[in-house]
């Protein structure tokens, strides 16, 4: 083969910055959306702190109520848009196709396209700041209110279109990969299990985005064509948005969740020294998880007077069955295990008893009669709360410590890793949980003040709570500062991992591989060490190797 | 070794389990309706009962699980090298804790569904009906003199209402012990409304004509305020909602209404 010598001009700073513009790595890209959704988690973060001063002390004017429902508006969207659903993209693009034994996703030019969207997206959603106020519709952006408000709305909708476009073609490249790039001997049922929640994300993601497209299309014809689809003077339906809006966004809270736990599935083997137990069982709790999530969108909407509530009600409930195998999965794979408390498996527990709370307080709503009460008051934001961060922002950390020294060759400090950690499992109790008690006591969402003096005290707590998850974050810039200033020191293997990532050099090179191990089951690198089902160890990747 | 690891463990099972049920009782006693408002209709009455169910079922859920996550984490902590056993599955435990979680979620929902039905009920004709506005940022309720329900009443032609503004928040007066309807009617965005005591919430909808019953069995003078993001005085449209005896239901009526024509004498 002919190499083509590249010629070197100017420094070599700008080859290097050109490089990661053009780049059509997926390790590469996997890299430049960590970074871009961390900057908006970051961002999020921000926004939610201004949340919590407002809400700190009854009757706050610290401020104004047109400034708040821009805030809460821009700290969801941001969080949910631009943080979390994306950030899973960063760890399947990295991790995705090394796990499959693949040398790049399936669509290395559609991947950087799919990642190029992003940037503009997130500066046309914030923009609106610019031009006379952001979106403060809510990220639901409710219609009729939402044809009625500002500029800041129509960029929201272009952006969230733009966003919906990119995890449309990433899913459809996410699926192409896993069916048609895994190394032989790599079946479907030897997939990891993160591969598996990356697919069932995929297919919600092409069978759902496509949907909130069209309901956003419908909206900004409202508000710029003189259209009436969301407004009965019209002849339109207000109630239709929601349900477009959520046949999308109740999927989506699956697109949000469900890597999270396929990371988590991955750690929590890893270090108790067991395979998953109950690993085709788990496949089929995500499959069904995502099957039953495209048919309880309404349960958005009991309150609207406009739904069907037995059947949502009781579809809302079956979701708890898979929900609850995979807990008691998670649990029996510690059961007579070996464990170890790294960050990563911190970060894997956290995620389990969290997200088992999130769980528990979902099913206030899914009893349609307790809804009634609960609906739209912090006993909601509660519950996202526990889902969304401590669920899966827990598993972005619980990835982030483990997969590090994979991305980076370097690791995070544990000790750091352990600091943040405990902060944020405290903080993050100490913000969220009393939340709960106000939305009982009748607290609603997406006020910008209150006067009850009964209602200062949690809400202070909450403040309190906030501020320590921002405190969290110290540790941890630290560990990547500290980190980057070392030297590139870690074995390809620093865990004692199963999967194929292990099984190149951290970080690896461009071509992913220099030889495969054998793969016959899901676990091939443990296999490997302990020689079971091959012929031994494969020469070309014994352990140690630095 | 291993007996005082066990020990260990044993110990740390029993004081978890006291915490818990030390933070459950101070709960409980810190409230007497585990953290929901006081129930004062008929209707809130049978909805805090599902409530209290959901949350013991939860509770019990909630101490199981972190019990046996924290029990694990405490005696499978790494003492040695040595490989544990590599158990991959079970398929009569998958088939059983498939069939738990069904179980509790089936019971709920039965549950769930007869307090639906219950609470859902449709309003009689001689009831009395409010006529409840929602508009950016208060709130009108609308009585129609010709049909204020079982009692004598003032009697009359027309309607007196009740409006809000922004700087007053209106009162909303419903007689206790009755079935009152309230029909919900909004002409620029989605409101809820809201009624913390009621222990519910429906939503008030352009081009959607909802109602709801209850039946107050308590006086009393309660917080409520839209619940739905209408804009931006979203947090101020608060009213309150005052229940009282028939009698005084009636001369408040009665007061409106002749301060009402009086007004629509003036001009
Ligand atoms: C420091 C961490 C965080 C704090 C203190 C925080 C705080 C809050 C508060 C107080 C609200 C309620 C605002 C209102 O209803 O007026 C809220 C809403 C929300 N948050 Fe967060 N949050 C945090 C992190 C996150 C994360 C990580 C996510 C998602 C990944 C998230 C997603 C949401 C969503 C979806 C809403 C609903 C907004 C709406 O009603 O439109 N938050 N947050
Ligand atoms: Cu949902
Ligand atoms: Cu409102």
């Amino acid at each position: 083969m002919a190499t083509i010598a590249v010629p070197r001009t100017g420094s070599a700073f700008r080859p290097a910055v050109l490089d990661w513009l053009t780049t059509v790595d997926h390790k590469k890209l996997g890299i430049l959306y960590l970074y871009f959704t961390m900057f908006f988690f970051a961002v999020g973060g921000i926004l939610a702190l201004l949340v919590r001063t407002q809400l700190a002390v009854a009757d706050s004017t610290f401020v104004s109520n047109d400034a708040y429902n821009q805030i809460f508006t821009m700290h969801a969207s941001a969080m949910l848009f631009l943080f979390i659903i994306p950030i899973w993209a960063a760890f399947g693009n990295y991790i995705v196709p090394l796990q499959i034994g693949a040398v790049d996703m399936a669509f290395p030019r559609i991947n950087a396209l799919s990642f190029w969207l992003l940037p503009p997206a997130g500066i046309l959603m914030f923009s609106g700041f610019f031009f006379g106020g952001s979106a403060d519709a809510g990220w639901t952006a409710y219609s009729p209110l939402a044809r009625n408000t500002g500029t800041g709305m129509d960029l929201w909708i272009i952006a969230v279109i733009l966003l919906g476009i990119s995890s449309t073609i990433g899913a459809a490249n996410f699926l192409v990969t896993m069916f048609r790039m895994r190394a032989p001997g790599m079946t479907m049922f030897r997939m990891p299990v993160f591969c598996w929640n990356v697919l069932v994300t995929s297919i919600l993601q092409l069978l759902a985005t496509p949907v909130l497209a069209a309901a956003l299309c419908m909206l900004y014809i409202d508000r710029n064509f003189g259209g009436s689809f969301f407004d009965p003077n019209g002849g339109g339906n207000v109630i239709l948005w929601q349900n477009v809006f959520w046949f999308y966004s109740h999927p989506a809270v699956y697109i949000m969740i469900l890597p999270g736990m396929g990371i988590v599935s991955e750690i929590l083997p890893v270090f108790a020294r067991k395979p998953l137990f109950g690993y085709k069982a788990f496949v089929f709790a995500t499959l069904g998880i995502g099957g039953l999530g495209f048919s309880v969108w309404a349960h958005h909407m009991f309150t609207t007077g406009a739904v069907l509530k037995p059947f949502f009600g009781f579809m809302t409930f079956m979701i708890g069955v898979p929900t609850g195998v995979k807990i008691f999965n998670w649990l029996a794979t510690l059961w007579r295990g070996s464990i170890t408390f790294e960050p990563p498996m911190l970060f894997a527990l956290g995620f389990v008893s969290m997200f088992l709370i999130g769980g528990i307080n979902g099913t206030y709503s899914a009893a349609v009669p307790v809804d009634f009460a609960i609906h739209d008051t912090y006993f909601v934001v509660a519950h996202i709360h526990y889902v969304l961060f401590g669920g899966s922002v827990f598993a972005v950390f619980g990835g982030l410590y483990y997969w590090f020294p994979k991305f980076f060759g370097r690791r995070l400090n544990d000790k750091l890793g352990v600091t943040q950690f405990v902060l944020m499992i405290v903080g993050f109790n100490l913000a969220f949980f009393p939340m709960h008690l106000l939305g009982l006591d009748g607290m609603p969402r997406r006020i910008a003040t209150y006067n009850e003096a009964d209602w200062e005290a949690l809400n202070m707590a909450s403040t309190i709570g906030a501020f320590l998850i921002g405190v969290s974050m110290i540790p941890f810039l630290i560990a990547v500062v500290a980190a980057f200033m070392r030297p590139k020191d870690q074995p390809d293997d620093p865990w004692e991992g199963n999967t194929l990532e292990w099984a190149t050099t951290s970080p690896p090179p461009v071509h992913n591989f220099d030889s495969l191990p054998e793969i016959h089951s899901e676990r091939p690198l443990f296999d490997q060490r302990h020689g079971i089902g091959g012929h031994g160890v494969h020469p070309a990747t014994g352990e140690g190797r630095g | 070794m291993r007996n005082a690891a066990r020990r260990l463990t044993h110990r740390f099972v029993l004081i978890f389990s006291l915490v818990l049920l030390g933070s459950l009782l101070s709960v409980g006693a810190a409230s007497a309706q585990f953290g929901q408002p006081k129930p004062v209709t008929e209707e809130a009455d049978s909805l805090h009962t599902l409530y209290l169910l959901v949350t013991v079922a939860g509770f019990i859920v909630f101490a199981l699980v972190t019990g046996a996550l924290l029990y694990m984490v405490v005696r499978y902590r790494r003492r040695s090298d040595e490989l544990p056993p590599q158990t991959h599955g079970n398929n009569l435990l998958e088939v059983i804790w498939t069939t738990i979680p069904i179980v509790i979620v089936l019971f709920l929902f039965v549950s769930s569904f007869v307090v639906l039905l219950d609470v859902e009920e449709d309003a009689e004709p001689e009831d009395l009906t409010v006529n409840v506005t929602g508009f950016q940022f208060s709130w009108e309720f609308v009585y129609d003199l010709a049909d204020l329900g079982r009692g004598e009443g003032p009697g009359g032609e027309g309607t007196v209402s009740v409006i809000g503004t922004g700087s007053e928040e209106p009162l909303l007066v419903i007689p206790v012990n009755e079935p009152v309807e309230f029909k919900l009617t909004s002409n620029d965005v989605i409101h809820s409304f809201y009624v913390r005591n009621f222990l519910y919430k429906l939503d008030v909808v352009p081009g959607l004509d909802n109602s709801f019953k209850v039946t107050a069995h308590e006086t009393g003078t309660f917080e409520a305020q839209c619940a739905e993001l209408c804009g931006l005085d979203h947090a101020l449209m608060r009213f309150q909602v005052q229940v009282m005896e028939r009698p005084d239901f009636d001369a408040y009526i009665a007061g409106l209404a002749s301060e009402q024509l009086e007004q629509a004498r003036v001009p």
